[in-house]
């Protein structure tokens, strides 16, 4: 790409983002004039310099929206209309700039839409020194470069003063690109490596004639280093640009009246890490809006302006900003998520008692925890604030809250300078080396003769008793499945972490070291090892892994759910209260209508075309069979939409549609039937989650659609054993089995399982756990596999987490895959999966039995 | 230990296709020679100190300081699922860019640069087993026999599982 479109790219993309800002203010404050002008200036320019470039697309774009605001300059009222058209307008600009900076060329495609509307807009009054441009130069027909250098310049310079109008006197700057930067960072970085390195060599050297340079290199380097992380800062207030226009758009979708309120926009942050803050904050933002502040009718009877205020600040502190996001609303609905909490069992009742206002606030975090009695757009599903706290986390930061009823809530983002140079504890496993960034370090424990403290066994899991706390802790080899080779565990560290609230232990044999690290990240071939960050190189110049907290918290099977427990051991793992998922939707009037989430094989949206009418029965084309669909209303209660929702069940491996009007919710209950029902089709009615709603019966409806397989189903239903070694296991799995409609049998332990089979029962898969004491699960399948009468018998292997080295070892064993365990769906889609292979074979197998019958 | 010869593409072949002329690095791995796109390689080193990736895939040895920069180590024999040799491990290895990342691919010799004609392609054959069709982009018919062509991204793509 040339450099002259990379100036134009460069100059426009800064001044675009300012321009959504300005316009937002505008409307605000229509007296603002200089604010409309700024924008005026802001597109003239574009429009201009695109001129040159031969850039068609933008420059028509940019031309009729220039036409649209030289109306709101020349004082035409800033309608809400106007205002978000412009602004659609400058969404646009933006896509067209983001593509051209990857393509070097405009995007194809041109905006009739936006155009026909800005120009509806604009055309009332439609001056006539706009006239519309018949052929715009081709993009392709561009002046020769010498020339074009020529020609820009003088325009760049009359325009440019012009869109920075209010001229301030400004320190002055130059223009860096990025990759400059990133290069001068990536050779510090070197040179702090070359540094250490050579630090590691003069350490036991007493050579007054090295040590005094060496020094003074030393230091510089790090002045250098701290001056380069310093120019790759920018200030947060890049990032607060976007946001007045985030609320302007959510105070007209929720219909509320809000003001935004930022406050230390010129801290400064490393640009990587403003990046990664962006959707965390919005979301932030999204929620304050969205169940902070009250409606503006609610706010006027309490007493408290009609207007809503969001604050953003951001404070500067040793080594971290702290980014808080404020709302003066109703604050959090605290009995609400106790009772919740109590619900998802993620703590007792008595324990909620005791929690602080705050510390119950933290439940927020817990995965899947909304505490939103509708789902609405803004704050939606899918991203909860369990994911605004794993980003932040992830980049080292921690994220807290504050809440007072009928005043507000303050969410606390605290987050580290830089990423790129971390101070980290390089510990030791076996032989092997790993870096261990110091900031969840709390402490090390010195363990036997040499310090106080001793592990003690738990059941075969190991805990540590520190003060008042018991932590648990595992070993660093067995949590990377180091091979100990000969060597007995030693192991005489405990290094102490915290993550996300919760300490745990990890055993270590030494610390040798403490650096500064220069953090990179690791290539596409291992990121998905969770228990990793990155990786980097020693003074010693040898490559060492950089652990990541939160991922061997992960591994070593802490449940986040637990994590409002502080360090403390749960004692009890039996599950008190048994809750299902039920997906709530409406069918018809009356009751919302529920279904255990366990039987639908998958929701999808049909189209009213796409649907049927045969023999009395309503089908839909599905991939290439026709599947049969229950429609839970009558058309006379409601018509079809144009797309309607459908519950796909599975039904012996055939599947079927229950066809319902809207889905409403996937909600976590307790079931518990209030009131039987005597109507087929519907096994009782229930309060989830306050709301009432008809519990159905599906296996009715199965009967419905596929009564053939319904019935054939219940003599032919591929039968499936169940190997664990755990109760829990086989008692949360095999209903779930069933559920898909299979048969289950389930054996404790792979002699079992092998017994089962001599004794001649017939399975058409095993799911098998791999972990088992006496026999594994891939010896297992490798005793089966080697009796030919079991050479096609699919076996998928249950592990904690499906990590590609199981996958590798399940498939090395003659299995056919390998599932997490507690990942239900991909457990029943491998089932179908290897058992509809097969029953494809048997309706071949039919097939060619019929055809040479007929024949 | 290579003895597959330099083929001359002919004049005629050569004006018309200069696309299609390929120059290919060859390396030997369990006694059986492959071709490497020449550019596609950009270094040849001995690897000295390896970091081993605990609970990686099987393929990658480990991650390797090449002058400075971090490089994944990946075994080309476990990577075309060939038998461990009894003897000692090799420590030879081609250094290449995939994707933006420093990969080493750890082999067992290397051997010259040839140039191979168009019209040497030879059809995969179909009952190439499935791991090693995977990683093959090319056949071609030489004097001293036939000669596969690594298909260098699918070898260095490591699929994600979760």
């Amino acid at each position: 790409m040339d450099d002259l479109l990379n100036d134009f790219l460069a100059e426009t993309s800064e001044h675009i983002e300012a321009a959504g800002e300005q316009l937002v203010l505008f409307e605000r404050d229509p007296t603002d004039r200089e604010a409309i002008v700024r924008i005026f200036r802001l597109f003239h320019t574009i429009k201009g310099t695109c001129g040159f470039l031969g850039l068609s697309r933008l420059e028509h774009l940019t031309h009729v929206t220039e036409s649209l605001i030289s109306k709101l300059r020349a004082g035409a009222p800033a309608t809400a209309e106007t205002v978000s058209l412009t602004l659609a307008a400058v969404d646009r600009v933006k896509n067209i700039l983001a593509a051209l900076a990857e393509t070097g060329k405009e995007p194809e495609g041109d905006d009739q839409d936006l155009i026909a509307a800005l120009r509806t807009h604009a055309g009332a009054s439609g001056s006539p020194q706009e006239p519309e441009q018949a052929a715009p130069a081709p993009a392709a027909v561009a002046p020769d470069k010498a020339e074009r250098d020529k020609a820009q310049a003088p325009p760049k310079e009359n325009l440019a003063p012009a869109v920075h109008a209010p001229a301030q006197a400004r320190p002055e700057t130059i223009r860096v690109s990025v990759s400059a930067l990133e290069r001068i960072m990536l050779l510090v970085s070197e040179l702090v490596l070359t540094r250490n390195q050579l630090l590691e060599i003069t350490r036991h050297q007493d050579d007054a004639i090295i040590k005094t340079p060496l020094q003074r290199l030393s230091s510089l380097t790090t002045d250098l280093q701290d001056a380069v992380m310093r120019a790759r800062m920018q200030s947060v207030g890049r990032l607060f640009t976007s946001l007045p226009r985030l609320v302007r758009e959510l105070a007209v979708e929720l219909k509320k009246k809000l003001h935004l309120a930022t406050e230390g926009a010129d801290t400064e942050l490393d640009r990587q890490l403003i990046e990664l803050i962006r959707d965390p904050l919005t979301h932030l933002l999204r929620n304050c809006a969205d169940h902070g502040i009250e409606p503006p009718a609610e706010r006027l009877a309490l007493g408290k302006p009609e207007e809503g205020t969001i604050r953003v600040t951001a404070t500067h502190e040793a080594g971290y900003i702290t980014i808080d996001v404020s709302d003066d609303g109703r604050g959090l609905d605290l009995q609400k998520i106790r009772d919740k909490a109590v619900a998802k069992g993620l703590a007792s009742a008595n324990d909620v008692k005791e929690l602080s206002d705050d510390e119950v606030g933290r439940f927020i975090f817990a995965p899947d925890f909304s505490t939103a009695a509708a789902v609405t757009s803004i704050s939606g599903r899918g991203v909860g604030m369990d994911i605004v706290r794993d980003n932040i986390e992830s980049i080292g930061g921690a994220i807290s809250l504050t809440t007072v009823p009928g005043k507000g809530t303050r969410f606390t983002l605290k987050i580290p300078l830089t990423l790129a140079i971390t101070p980290a504890l390089i510990v030791e496993a076996y032989g092997h080396r790993f870096a261990l960034p110091q900031h969840s370090v709390v402490e090390a424990v010195g363990l036997g003769e040499t310090g106080a403290h001793t592990l003690e066994d738990l059941q075969g899991s190991l805990v540590l008793r520190l003060r008042e706390e018991i932590l648990p802790v595992v070993a660093l080899s067995s949590i990377l499945e180091i091979d100990s080779g000969s060597r007995a565990t030693s192991g005489d560290l405990v290094i102490v972490m915290r993550v996300n609230n919760r300490a745990f232990g990890v055993l270590v044999d030494a610390v040798t070291d403490v650096q500064e690290i220069v953090v990179k990240p690791l290539g596409s071939s291992l990121s998905e090892l969770e228990v990793f960050s990155g990786h980097t190189i020693l003074g010693d110049g040898s490559v060492v892994l950089i652990l990541d907290p939160t991922g061997i918290a992960g591994r070593m099977g802490f449940e986040r759910a637990n994590d409002y427990t502080g360090g403390r051991v749960v004692e009890n793992f039996t599950p008190t209260d048994e809750t299902t998922r039920f997906v709530l939707f409406r069918a018809g009037p009356g009751a919302l209508k529920a279904l255990p989430l366990s039987l639908i094989v998958r929701i999808e949206s049909i189209p009213a075309a796409d649907i049927r009418t045969s023999d009395g029965l309503m089908v839909v084309q599905h991939q290439s069979h026709l599947m049969p669909l229950v429609p839970l209303y009558s058309a006379t209660e409601a018509p079809l939409q144009t797309t309607n929702p459908v519950l796909v069940l599975g039904v012996g491996g055939e599947s079927m549609g229950l066809l319902i009007e809207q889905i409403i919710d996937v909600v976590e209950a307790r079931l518990t039937i209030e009131i039987a029902s005597t109507s087929p089709g519907v096994i009782g009615t229930a309060e989830i989650r306050g709301e009432i709603a008809e519990v159905l019966d599906a296996t009715y409806f199965m009967q419905l659609g596929r009564p053939n397989a319904y019935s054939r189903g219940v003599a032919h239903q591929f039968h499936v054993l169940l190997v664990d070694d755990k109760p829990f296991f086989r008692d949360m799995l095999a209903p779930l089995i069933i559920a898909a409609g299979y048969r289950v049998n389930t054996a404790a332990s792979a002699a079992e399982a092998l017994t089962m089979f001599e004794k001649g029962a017939r399975f058409d898969a095993v799911v098998t756990d791999t972990d088992m004491p006496q026999m594994s699960g891939y010896e297992l399948a490798r005793r089966l596999m080697r009796e030919p009468r079991h050479r096609d018998l699919p076996i998928v292997a249950l592990a904690a987490h499906a990590a590609p080295t199981i996958l590798q070892a399940a498939h090395e064993s003659g299995m056919y895959g390998a599932v997490g365990k507690f990942d239900r769906p991909a457990l029943i889609k491998m089932l179908s999966e290897v058992l509809e292979v097969r029953q494809l074979h048997k309706h071949d197998l039919e097939k060619t039995v019929i055809g040479s019958a007929a024949a | 230990m290579t003895q597959i010869s330099t083929q001359r593409l002919n004049p005629a072949a050569n004006a018309g296709s200069e696309k299609a002329r390929t120059q290919c690095f060859i390396v030997f791995v369990g006694g059986e020679a492959f071709g490497l796109p020449v550019d596609s390689v950009q270094t040849i080193f001995g690897i000295e100190a390896v970091t081993p990736v605990p609970l990686g895939p099987r393929e990658i040895i480990g991650l390797v300081n090449l002058r400075g920069k971090i490089v994944t180590a990946v075994s080309l024999r476990r990577r075309l699922n060939l038998p461990e040799p009894v003897e000692s491990r090799s420590t030879l290895a081609v250094g290449m860019d995939h994707r933006g990342e420093n990969f080493a691919l750890v082999v067992d010799e290397v051997g010259d640069v040839i140039h191979l004609d168009p019209e040497a392609e030879i059809l995969l054959p179909p009952h190439l087993g499935e791991r090693r069709a995977k990683f093959t982009k090319a056949a071609y018919r030489l004097d001293t026999g036939i000669l596969s062509l690594l298909n260098v991204s699918a070898i260095f793509d490591f699929p994600r599982h979760l």
